[in-house]
């Protein structure tokens, strides 16, 4: 159970892009081609290693209908990383990732770090929307950018470990402070800080949230 | 506050008497809100505010006009006077006394409430609340403190609207968790607003722990000290259960981000062990009721939620929480009884169908120095407890230890080892090292000699978890032989008829008094004992009747009328067992035997109506359906704890028949078990009347005579054949005559309030003989329309008949006629031949002299006749001319008159002369 880090993720993105099954491959290593609709959230967790350091995910999954957009924007403030997911066989999807944008850079800690994915690689026959385009939208809104398929996996794990480890990148530069409750981030207690031990930031909080 | 008294007095006087009218308050009300919202002078807006609020605190018609007109002027200052503090703590705070309830006894109940109708105007509209959320950012302390209470109050009211309204404010709940960071007040309040939040509000439940609420919580009272902590602890457990209640995405979280620790820690007592304040005990009870909702689940069987129930189960035994529990439970001599109670029903749900879970327990050991496995330190509470409640939850281990756990009932078997006569009297002290079985089975017979079944039937009820379900655990039990009670009294005997003798023991105690003892659980107890042990095994069901008593004395218990019905009808369930479980072939223990004493001795109608009674009963009714969830509220749960101690004195008292022992006996697996059985009973039963015993298989084959055999023999094989028919006939003629009997009672039972299901056998019975009835109707249906088809066929064919009859007879009449004219023509023609025309000529001269002397015979008798009368006239004309004379008149002139007028007629007569 013990952590160096404990980082708060929030998975947004249009209805039916696959944030749900993104999830549950990674917190459960399997695919569900039938998946319920997610109403409000629903919460998942799993402990990454980064840089040989324990860092524990948790991870909120938003209804990506509108009528839960109320509801889901609660989770903004306090994650400090955000997936934003399209459908790349889906055209819309990816149209609407600007007003994604807006929602988030509004309601959000500014220095979240958001990983655009563009999800269903594996139906690769199907694409409408270009592996560029992704890049190209990303790099414009200094975002991350993977494509991704929940199906194979493809992507998954280094999907959620790459904004991990911008977020501990971040962590080290000093952007953060960690001790701010909304940062999304929390130092784990009880335990000998990392490897390198280096950071005076971190270990000046050790046990701050005993 | 001695301000407030003081407005008290003002207002006093400008009223007199509150009761002198609304309108005055109206008024005054009004002026009050001009002054706050136009007067010039900050000083007298004040002390408007101020004398508002007393008003308002008091008086439920201030707070109806409060209502009316306040609103408005309350929230101008809230958003645009936020520099102005003491105004905006004056506005709070008669907001909040605006929402207050104020109590008046003497009040009539259906008046409205000003209270709730302002808490309903005020959370009308969303943007009050969230101008109220951002108050909460303020640094005065007091509009803080005033704007939670003032939430707190709205959410008292109207739950629903102001969950729905904090949704939909970006970062509301946000706010509000801040403030559980706040100073102690602030978030003692918090604390209490956040618990009347998240009740049953799924997506707050999931924000407020997205916010960091498990971390908060657990910091909190790891603050106060843990159970041993205040009120505040107890507040937080509330929190921490609305939660996780229903929720299963929460409870992943805490699981898998915060872990079970920090709540487990709230388990473990620490410090002074053998102090239990009322607190305490309250804080323990919510972090138990914490537990089961961990491990319960919801009510509905989602798959996916069962799985995260499961995993809890498993992550809180690997965190060896069944230390913490047997410790509260079982080792803690000063725990409250509801605690331990509390704890051991956490430890049956905990190991409830989760296999290494129940292998856990069982290889728990507890004690200092000589250790005992746990289920044996479990099973001494229930064998010696005084409290009935803890006797019924540590029972309830043991029913979810064995339940599909037959590795675990063979372990617990094992040890049913019968001690000699005078190690099982023992001083009890010793029993530390006595096996679970011994232990058992001293339970089971220490009684016998003070009279007293309570531990046995204790003993029973365990035993009978042990057996279930599990035929070798059965047979084991079977096979324990007991000494005799004094050696010199014959052989041992199998611990099953011991059991029976102890039943038989319990009803007459019971009848002996006149009165039921408090335990009226004993009967039952051990009925259920027996019901299992004969469930699904013949072997016991052949043991039971080995003594011909025991089926009497079952028969007397079923139609004893001073049992309850649970007696009767599980007595009633045990001769079923009888029944379908028997495979003896032996006379007098055989099925058909026992069918025959069910319906002499009670009747099968009667019989069949005590399963009928006993479904009926509310422990059946209730015992699918899942208790509701007592909320463990902080006015609730204080009074919770002094009842369960109430409880028990109450319930020694009380003759109650659904007694708490009498539920946790029919639980739901016997009463399916209890309802399956009196399916196979009803059945079975009707095939015992249905194919009687085939003494005489009637092979037509057999009734020839065979090649080789004598006519003798012959004769001696069917007579012999014919006897036994002769005694099957006898047989059925009586079962017969009984069936009839019963029928008869079915047919006149409905004034004795047959219950509209009736007895399932009789209605079997009626409905095969009204199927026969109607058969046989049917067929002399068809017999009748035979008939009358022949008979109409009859008719027509015997009117034919007489019509050919009448035809023939005139056909001949028609031959005779002519016939005889043929005769009589020839006669004719005959004597025309034979006379000729001489005849005709002296016959008519005969006939004219023959009429002649006839019409003058006639005309001679005529004059005669005539001539008479003459004469008389005569004499008659000359008397009267005598008398004329005499009287001088004229005679001759006289008679020349008369000569004249008779002279016509004489002249006639003398004419026909």
């Amino acid at each position: 159970m013990s952590y160096d880090y404990l980082f708060k993720y929030i998975i947004i993105g249009d209805t039916g892009v696959g944030k749900s099954c993104l999830l549950l491959q990674f917190t459960d290593k399997r695919f569900q081609p039938v998946h319920d609709l997610t109403i409000g959230v629903e919460f998942g967790a799993r402990m990454v290693t980064i840089d040989g350091r324990p860092v524990k995910l948790q991870i909120w999954d938003t209804a990506g209908q509108e009528s839960f957009r109320s509801i889901t924007r609660s989770y903004y403030r306090g994650a400090a990383g955000a997936l934003l997911v399209y459908d790349i066989t889906r055209r819309e999807t990816f149209n609407h990732l600007a007003s994604w944008l807006e929602d988030a850079r509004q309601h959000a800690n500014p220095n979240m770090t958001i990983m655009l994915i563009g999800n269903k690689s594996d139906l690769a026959h199907r694409r409408a929307v270009s592996k560029e385009e992704g890049e190209q939208f990303a790099k414009e809104n200094g975002l991350l950018f993977l494509e991704a398929s929940a199906r194979t996996a493809q992507n998954v794990e280094e999907a959620f470990i790459k904004t991990a480890a911008k977020i501990l990148q971040n962590i080290q530069d000093g952007v953060f402070d960690v001790s701010n409750e909304s940062s999304g981030i929390k130092v784990g207690y009880g335990r000998p800080q990392g490897p390198s031990g280096s950071n005076g930031a971190v270990a000046q909080r050790g046990g701050c949230c005993s | 506050m001695d301000l407030v008294s003081g407005y008290k007095g003002v207002v006093g006087l400008v009223f007199g008497n509150e009761k002198s009218g609304s309108s005055n308050e109206d008024s005054y009300v009004e002026r009050l809100l001009d002054c706050i919202s136009n007067g010039k002078l900050s000083e007298d807006r004040r002390t408007a505010m101020l004398e508002l609020q007393s008003i308002v605190a008091e008086s439920s018609n201030a707070q109806l006009a409060f209502g009316a007109m306040g609103f408005p002027v309350m929230m101008a200052i809230l958003k645009e006077e936020r520099d102005d503090v003491e105004m905006v703590r004056g506005a709070l705070e008669t907001l909040v006394s605006a929402l207050t309830p104020i109590d008046h006894a003497k009040g009539p109940k259906n008046e409205i409430q000003p209270a709730l109708m302002n808490a309903d105007l005020l959370s009308g509209e969303a943007d009050n609340i969230s101008l109220l959320l951002s108050l909460l950012s303020e640094e005065d302390f007091y509009v803080r403190y005033y704007t939670l209470q003032l939430l707190t109050a709205l959410l008292t009211n109207s739950p629903n609207r102001l969950q729905e309204a904090i949704l939909t404010i970006p970062r509301g709940i946000t706010r509000l968790m801040d403030m559980l960071m706040d100073r102690e007040v602030i978030r003692n309040e918090a604390l209490l607003l956040l618990t009347y939040l998240t009740r049953e509000a799924e997506e707050i439940q999931k924000i407020v722990v997205f916010e960091g609420a498990f971390e908060k919580i657990f910091s909190i009272i790891k603050e106060e000290g843990g159970s041993d902590g205040g009120v505040v602890v107890q507040d937080c457990i509330e929190l921490l259960n609305n939660l996780i209640r229903k929720n299963g995405s929460n409870q992943v979280l805490l699981r898998e981000t915060i872990g079970f620790d920090p709540f487990m820690s709230i388990l473990k007592l620490r410090g002074s062990t053998y102090s239990f304040t009322q607190q305490k005990t309250i804080n323990l009870l919510s972090a138990l009721e914490t537990l089961n909702l961990l491990i319960m689940g919801g009510s509905e069987a989602d798959h996916g939620k069962d799985a995260n129930m499961l995993t809890n189960r498993t992550t809180l035994v690997q965190k060896k929480v069944l230390d913490h529990l047997l410790m509260l439970g079982v080792e803690s001599q000063w725990a409250p009884v509801a605690v331990r109670c509390a704890a051991l029903r956490c430890i049956g749900n905990l190991i409830a169908g989760h296999p290494k879970n129940l292998d856990a327990l069982a290889s728990k050991f507890l004690g200092e120095g000589p250790q005992e496995p746990a289920l044996n330190s479990i099973l001494r509470i229930i064998l010696r407890t005084s409290s009935m409640q803890e006797f019924v939850a540590a029972d309830y281990v043991f029913k979810s230890f064995c339940e599909k756990n037959a590795d675990g009932q063979t372990m617990l078997a094992s040890t049913l080892i019968p001690q000699p006569h005078s190690m099982a009297h023992a001083p009890v002290e010793e029993d530390v090292h006595m096996s679970f079985g011994s232990m058992l089975l001293q339970g089971l017979t220490l009684s016998e000699n003070d009279g007293d079944l309570e531990t046995c039937c204790r003993a029973a009820s365990v035993l009978s978890h042990v057996m279930k379900d599990n035929i070798q655990c059965k047979e084991r039990v079977l096979r324990i032989e007991l000494e005799a009670p004094t050696p010199s009294l014959g052989a041992p005997e199998p611990l099953m008829h011991r059991v029976v003798k102890y039943l038989a023991l319990a009803s007459s105690m019971k009848n002996k008094d006149g009165k039921s003892s408090g335990n009226s659980y004993v009967e039952p107890i051990i009925l259920k004992l027996l019901v299992t042990w004969l469930s699904d095994f013949p072997s016991a069901v052949n043991c039971f009747l080995d003594s011909r008593p025991h089926i009497t004395y079952l028969l007397e218990l079923v139609s004893n009328s001073s049992t309850t019905v649970y007696i009767k009808g599980l007595a009633a369930v045990l001769l079923g067992e009888c029944v379908i479980y028997n495979k003896s072939v032996e006379s007098g223990k055989d099925a058909f035997t026992i069918v025959d004493s069910i319906s002499q001795k009670v009747g099968l109608t009667s019989y069949f109506l005590k399963f009928d009674e006993m479904q009926k009963s509310f422990l059946f009714t209730s015992a699918r359906s899942t208790q509701p969830r007592k909320q463990l509220t902080r006015s609730a749960s204080a009074s919770m704890v002094e009842i369960e101690d109430v409880d028990e004195n109450n319930l020694l008292d009380q003759k109650n028949e659904d007694h708490p022992v009498l539920s946790s006996i029919f639980d739901a697996p016997f009463v399916n078990l209890v309802r399956s059985l009196e399916v196979n009973i009803r059945e079975k039963i009707v095939e015992v009347y249905g194919h009687p015993k085939s003494k005489v298989a009637v092979v037509p084959a057999e009734l020839e005579q065979k090649s080789g055999e004598s006519d003798r023999e012959y004769i001696k094989r069917l007579k012999a054949f014919v006897e036994k028919q002769c005694s099957e006939i006898q047989d059925l003629l009586g079962r017969n005559a009984t069936l009839a009997e019963d029928v008869a009672t079915t047919g006149g039972g409905s004034s004795y309030a047959r219950p509209e299901q009736g007895a399932g056998s009789d209605r079997v019975q009626v409905e095969t003989l009204r199927r026969d009835l109607q058969e046989a109707s049917k067929r002399l249906e068809l017999l009748k329309a035979e008939k009358a088809k022949i008979e109409s066929e009859a008719s027509m064919y015997r009117s034919l008949a007489g019509k050919m009859e009448s035809d023939l007879k005139s056909l001949s009449d028609a031959y005779n006629s002519l016939e005889q004219a043929n005769f009589h023509l020839e006669k004719e023609v005959r004597g025309q031949q034979g006379v000729g025309g001489s005849l005709s000529v002296p016959d008519v001269e005969g006939i004219r002299a023959e009429a002649r002397e006839e019409a003058q015979k006639e005309s001679e008798a005529e004059l005669n006749d005539l001539l008479v009368c003459l004469g008389q006239e005569q004499t008659k004309v000359e008397k009267l001319s005598a008398r004329l004379l005499e009287l001088g008149e004229d005679v001759d002139k006289l008679l020349e008159d008369i000569g004249e007028d008779l002279g016509l007629p004489a002249d006639g007569e003398e004419e026909e002369d």
